[in-house]
């Protein structure tokens, strides 16, 4: 076990190194440049020189690259062009914002997911069966943006239930040791506080967890069923066990392997995919720091964002295949 | 004509029933299925017709120009825009844009996934190593975020945007049709065919991918859905199609987002057009799925 985690943590260098050159030469050929972008588009030939020389740009590419790459090996992944504040540093602020998000929008849709997907299965074809299946239907098929827009609309815009933007109320005070809102509130002490970043996240969560919420359901139905038809099931109860023991151990038990390994990739996902539902609620977040970043050409965000990305998408995978062999003792990873 | 011909004739009467006839025939019988084809058909006819259903030219000015434009009523069905145009017209043409993005950027996708997918499938070795590891590095980068940069990159037009969006779903399809020439290759009838003498190339495009194109066919319809929400979601935010009087459907829902208070209409219409859209081709894939590979179903 040991043996195949490290092994795939050393297959993972070239994939990010590979990646690091892609992105750096990526964000080089964008029309435009982060000086034009500070300076604006009638900016001085001589003004846009002096910046692009601060900033090392007028080097040969190599040159740049080997730069960075040292720079990043030493942890240091440069500073913004347009907040001036190293990209490490705003890293730690946005990335526990988005990890709130992704975790909360998860928990949604695997406990709302997973009963209704084994609600389902166990009614077959039955009512129930028919609407969670319109029901996944419709939750794969809805833009996230528009679901997003609906959300914030009818229950912060017109009930007023909720907060329309951001993570906290902009007047609140609250230390920020952690940078998970919900981590320091607690910490703090301050009921007030938690309830209200748990409201921050109520109308995003359910926007970005549903398309979640319906895989999750579809694949545990599907899992479910499956596991329905096995001779060991029908052993189960043909020797009087309890419906509901056989269930929970038979059934679930053995459904579960291919759900956890949706609910994986899904985190994946939604870790990298909040960009639209950050957008509509305003939530300052990894994904719309890195769209603003494509915007104003901002290099360092934008190389060590998607490095980012990348290495925690691979490190999601990574548990997904770890969680198999606990999961399912019959697979062993060499 | 000997008795054993006539036998043979008459026994070829009827027609043996393949995968394809077999599974159209599950197609034909599945209600969703044909829901799913109807919704897509009424979204065809109205993008093929558009001119001729349209009430009017969609970048036409029929009312006045207005910051709290007019809702459904007055002649027309879905109201009126922010620069007094006929939202139902624009919704029609917007289905050209729509529709093609699905069909061509899964095409594009289609065409380089398929051919990277074949050749690590069908060669192994280091092709299949090289290949694989620059599709798991596509696939490090969320799709959405690889579609935005291709975007800034390449330019805001209709092209390019297929391109970038078809370019996010190459990984997909290589990954499918190696996983399903594997299981293939070592198939009976490959190694009988390899050991009458076929040729490498007639194996490859003649035996084993007629039998793993199945999975792709079911994947590439669902993920014309994913497109047409995809580019939607690029327009939102403001990297769709430059030019302002393309009437793309997540475009017109960007300009009015901030409107939903005094003009929902432009934002739920277009809306509920991508959704309805989207559910039609997920119909539809789903029932290819059922279709093709019938365990699914039991």
């Amino acid at each position: 076990m040991l043996k195949f985690i490290v092994r795939r943590l050393i297959f993972t260098i070239p994939i990010l190194f590979g990646l690091s050159i892609l992105v750096f030469l990526f964000v080089r050929a964008l029309p435009g440049g982060p000086a034009i972008a500070l300076l604006g588009e009638r900016a001085t030939q001589e003004s846009v020189e002096q910046i692009e020389e601060e900033l090392g740009l007028d080097q040969p590419l190599p040159v740049q690259y080997m730069r960075y790459l040292t720079n990043v090996l030493s942890g240091d992944l440069g500073s913004s062009v347009s907040t001036r504040r190293p990209v490490v540093d705003e890293l730690k602020q946005r990335f526990p914002a988005t990890f709130e998000l992704a975790l909360m929008a998860m928990l949604f849709a695997v406990a709302a997911g997973i009963p209704l997907g084994y609600i389902a299965a166990k009614r077959y074809q039955g009512i129930l069966d028919n609407v969670s299946l319109v029901g996944s239907l419709l939750g794969i098929s809805f833009p996230v943006f528009f679901l997003a827009l609906l959300l914030k609309y009818v229950f912060a815009v017109k009930l007023g239930w909720l907060p329309t933007v951001g993570r906290i109320d902009v007047t609140r005070s609250l230390e920020h040791p952690t940078g998970f809102y919900l981590l320091d509130a607690i910490i703090a002490g301050d009921g007030a506080a938690f309830v209200d970043v748990l409201q921050h996240l109520i109308l995003p969560a359910i926007a970005l967890g549903t398309i979640p919420l319906a895989i999750v359901a579809r694949i545990t139905r599907a899992a479910v069923l499956d596991v329905l038809g096995e001779d060991y099931v029908r052993t189960a109860r043909a020797k009087g066990l309890d419906p509901g023991v056989v269930d929970r151990r038979h059934v679930l038990r053995n459904a579960m392997l291919p759900v956890v390994t949706v609910i994986g990739l899904q985190t994946g996902l939604l870790l990298t995919g909040a960009v639209l539902t950050e957008t509509v609620f305003a939530y300052p977040g990894l994904g719309s720091w890195i769209l603003n970043a494509i915007r104003f050409r901002d290099y360092a965000v934008i190389q060590g964002g998607i490095l980012f990305f990348a290495g925690m998408f691979i490190f999601v995978n990574l548990l997904v295949d770890v969680s198999y062999a606990f999961l399912n003792p019959r697979i062993r990873y060499r | 004509m000997s008795i054993a011909e006539a036998q043979a004739a008459e026994l070829s009467l009827e027609r043996p029933s393949g995968l394809w006839r077999d599974a159209f025939d599950r197609f034909r019988r599945n209600p969703a299925a044909l829901v799913g084809v109807s919704l897509v058909l009424i979204f065809t006819i109205a993008a093929i017709f558009a001119p001729q259903i349209a009430p009017h030219p969609p970048n036409q000015q029929v009312g006045p120009l207005s910051t709290n434009p007019a809702g459904p009523g007055g002649g027309h069905v879905m109201g009126l825009d922010e620069q007094g145009r006929d939202l139902f017209s624009r919704l029609l043409y917007g289905a050209r844009l729509s529709l093609l993005v699905g069909i061509v950027s899964v095409g594009i996708g289609l065409a380089i996934g398929l051919v990277f997918g074949a050749l690590a499938g069908y060669v192994g070795g280091w092709v299949d190593t090289v290949v694989m590891r620059v599709m798991d590095l596509m696939l490090s980068i969320p799709s959405l975020l690889v579609a935005i940069g291709l975007v800034t990159l390449l330019g805001r037009g209709m092209v390019q945007i297929m391109f970038a969006v078809g370019v996010t779903t190459v990984p997909i399809f290589a990954r499918l049709l190696r996983g399903s020439i594997l299981g293939q290759r070592e198939a009976d009838y490959v190694l009988a065919a390899r050991s009458v003498g076929v040729p490498g190339r007639r194996l490859l495009l003649g035996h084993i991918l007629p039998n793993s194109i199945a999975p792709v066919i079911v994947q590439a319809t669902l993920t014309m859905a994913t497109a047409i929400i995809e580019v939607a979601g690029l327009s939102f935010l403001g990297l769709g199609p430059g030019d302002p009087s393309l009437p793309e459907w997540g475009k017109i829902m960007a300009d009015n987002a901030n409107r939903l208070e005094s003009a929902a209409h432009l934002v739920l219409f277009p809306g509920f057009a991508i959704v309805l859209t989207t559910i039609g081709i997920n119909l539809i894939g789903d029932g290819l799925r059922e279709a093709i590979d019938p365990k699914l179903k039991s």
